[in-house]
């Protein structure tokens, strides 16, 4: 890494990843920022893992660049694993050890100078509150218990950059909060976190950019509300008295982007921002009575439908 | 450079501490790892003593000092565990299947030598097993030969003259046990090192290893040093049994403790590889299972190798455990089973141990986790 300040943190140009014929990867470049919280979303096989795996040196690409805070993952691999913490989906911890022996092998591969270990060790347990269960086996702790756990060894060498594959999967309501108050925390501190996800709620409540992956091929990139914009102004959901008959005509208004009736519940999503809004209360007002209505941005959850033509859980 | 040093020495310690320790966790490997070589070791002993002698009942039916020199001409012949029953005793012996052969000396067994009159010894075989019935075959001719030898000294013109290579006679047990060491090390290094290999690849845990910034080498090093570990305890069970039990002890002990080590080493890493490649635990200890059994039988368990067909020598040769087998009886017996000279043989075994080392730490170099 050269002197100079580092803006960039992950810098992936051109990478393509096959295993034999299959393409995981498709020519995917983006950047991260140092600072900020990126999520990479996509359905299940999209290629996020494979893209995580790249970026943290478990695989290599099959072409293209992929540079981690100004080293190059080819030739300067040990650099970028001494600055990244990592958690993975399955947390990769020791079971069978206490949660102090699993943060203390993690010191001791990282290096940890032998009188600083100790109180890092502490410190991180604290974190994540696991001080009272630090010499209990990890295999009698929640999954919550151990997705903090495995926080805290990702944190334990001080990294720049922590990236977390699906950090919140099989964690109950409450401890997802508090995992979310700590991945903040993170981004105050100045770390960079780079987050694969398939809850949008995460998503919307951590990452100050998202990129959407589809078949191995970045389809969307941009902060949240950008890709909200693209995907157009707003979404209309009207509560009638009976259901709404004229759905051709609806559809054939100019603006209009999608007309979806389920019941009584109608909802109509256009391009054209809040000006349509009127007409389309007028036209059903004329066959109906409305008896509730709501007008809000589209959610990442249909902006991802309307991307990739799937729903995220797919 | 000698921070790195201390860097790397750290992790080596660390990785082996972490593998002992969920090693001790995990009972049923740990009871798998202890006790499979010393089972195999005492499986084997007693599938020795089994084939050794042939159960015969002798009925002695002239207790004279002729008949009494042919019973000890048979106890001497190294073939037959002997009983002496009455006719109908050794019949009822011979029904049930308690013996494989009865022997009958005649009343007239000493008056009709005395007389220079043949006598018929009545030898009744149940040849159910050929391997037995052609022991009796040979052996009870063998008996006759050498009683007419102690006998009638100055009638037998004919005799041997046996110089030996060695200055004492080994048994078939020792000899064995020997060879049964190196399958109970082999076992047990293997099971311990391919285990704690492939638990890191089925529990995800690897992903830790190979994110760190340690090198590959001292994280392999690492693992085998607590194979090791784990393995010395089997050792120390297994050659407690053999020096105890079966009463095999040591020419050298030296050299037993290193070339015990020497050859644990090789098994961890030959298992850390298979663990490595397989990545998960039951197809490797199948696969330990498999490699090892025909490793014993093609490497000169059973006697050198030099006696058996050019093809099997070359079979063998290629192999560490024939060169584990070799200096292991140099150990124990002070036997040369080959030309290469003791040191030849461990310096062919150090070049098994570092190039297996190296390909380990390029077969994890290379490997990359799914996806």
């Amino acid at each position: 890494m050269s002197s100079q300040i580092v803006t960039t943190a992950i810098e992936i140009e051109h990478v393509v990843k096959r295993f034999g014929t299959f393409t995981a990867i498709d020519d995917l470049s983006l950047s991260v920022e140092t600072g900020e919280i990126f999520g990479l979303l996509g359905p299940n096989g999209s290629g996020k893992t494979t893209t995580v795996n790249m970026v943290s040196g478990l695989s290599s690409p099959t072409r293209g660049e992929v540079r981690v805070m100004g080293y190059d993952l080819r030739t300067q691999t040990r650099q970028v694993r001494q600055i990244l913490g990592t958690v993975h989906q399955e947390t990769a911890l020791y079971d069978e050890l206490s949660a102090w022996r699993n943060l203390d092998f993690h010191a001791d591969l990282f290096g940890l100078p032998g009188q600083q270990k100790k109180a890092r060790i502490e410190k991180m347990l604290d974190l994540v509150q696991l001080s009272d269960r630090k010499d209990s086996r990890v295999s009698t702790f929640s999954g919550g218990m151990k997705r903090r756990l495995a926080l805290a060894r990702a944190l334990l060498h001080d990294p720049q950059l922590i990236y977390l594959d699906e950090p919140t999967l099989g964690v109950d309501v409450q401890s997802r909060r508090a995992l979310w108050d700590y991945i903040l925390d993170l981004q105050k501190q100045g770390k960079t976190v780079f987050i694969t996800t398939n809850y949008l709620e995460e998503a919307e409540a951590l990452c100050s950019r998202i990129a959407i992956l589809d078949h191995g091929r970045l389809v969307s990139l941009g902060p949240l509300t950008e890709l909200k914009q693209k995907f157009g102004g707003s979404v209309v959901e009207i509560e009638t008295g009976r259901p709404f008959q004229d759905l051709g005509g609806m559809r054939t208004m100019t603006g209009v982007k999608l007309v979806e009736q389920d019941g009584l519940l109608l909802k109509v999503t256009s391009q054209a921002g809040y000006q349509i809004v009127p007409q389309i209360i007028n036209i059903v007002a004329q066959c109906c009575e409305i008896r509730n209505l709501t007008v809000r941005e589209p959610n990442l959850d249909e902006v991802f439908l309307h991307l990739t033509g799937t729903a995220l859980r797919d | 450079m000698i921070r790195e040093i201390v860097y790397q020495l750290r992790v080596i310690w660390a990785c082996a501490r972490k593998d002992f320790r969920v090693a001790l966790t995990d009972r049923l490997f740990t009871i798998l790892g202890l006790f499979v070589p010393a089972n195999v070791l005492i499986l084997m002993s007693l599938f020795v003593l089994a084939g050794g002698k042939a159960p015969t009942a002798v009925v002695m039916q002239d207790r004279g000092p002729y008949a009494q020199a042919f019973y000890q001409a048979m106890s001497q012949a190294h073939s037959f565990s002997l009983q002496i029953t009455s006719a109908a005793e050794a019949e009822r012996l011979m029904s049930a299947g308690q013996v494989v052969a009865v022997v009958t000396i005649p009343p007239d067994f000493d008056t009709s030598l005395q007389q220079a009159r043949p006598v018929q010894v009545g030898v009744e075989i149940n040849n159910l097993n050929t391997d037995f019935t052609n022991d009796i075959r040979r052996a009870i001719p063998l008996s006759i030969t050498s009683f007419y030898t102690n006998a009638f000294p100055y009638l037998v013109s004919v005799t041997t003259r046996e110089t030996d290579l060695y200055p004492h006679d080994t048994d078939y047990i020792p000899y064995l046990a020997v060879s049964i060491l190196v399958i109970a090390l082999m076992m047990g290094g293997m099971l311990q090192a391919s285990t704690a290999s492939a638990r890191e690849w089925e529990n995800g845990t690897i992903k830790e290893l190979l994110l760190s910034p340690a090198s590959r080498l001292a994280i392999m090093l690492g693992k085998m040093l607590g194979a090791l570990l784990v393995g010395l305890g089997s050792t120390v069970i297994v050659l407690t049994v053999l020096t105890l039990l079966l009463r095999v002890v040591p020419d050298h002990w030296l050299e037993v403790f290193g070339f015990t080590l020497l050859s644990l080493l090789i098994f961890n890493t030959l298992g850390t590889l298979l663990g490595t490649l397989v990545k998960q635990r039951m197809p490797v200890i199948a696969l330990t299972m498999g490699i090892s059994l025909p490793l014993f039988f093609v490497s000169g368990a059973f006697g050198p190798i030099s006696f058996t067909t050019p093809l099997l020598q070359g079979i063998a040769k290629i192999f560490p455990v024939y060169y584990q087998i070799v200096v292991l009886q140099h150990a124990f017996h002070s036997f040369s089973l080959n030309t290469y000279g003791l040191a030849g043989n461990v310096l062919i075994l150090a070049g098994y141990a570092a190039g297996l080392i190296l390909l380990v730490t390029l077969v994890l170099q290379r490997n990359t986790v799914s996806h």
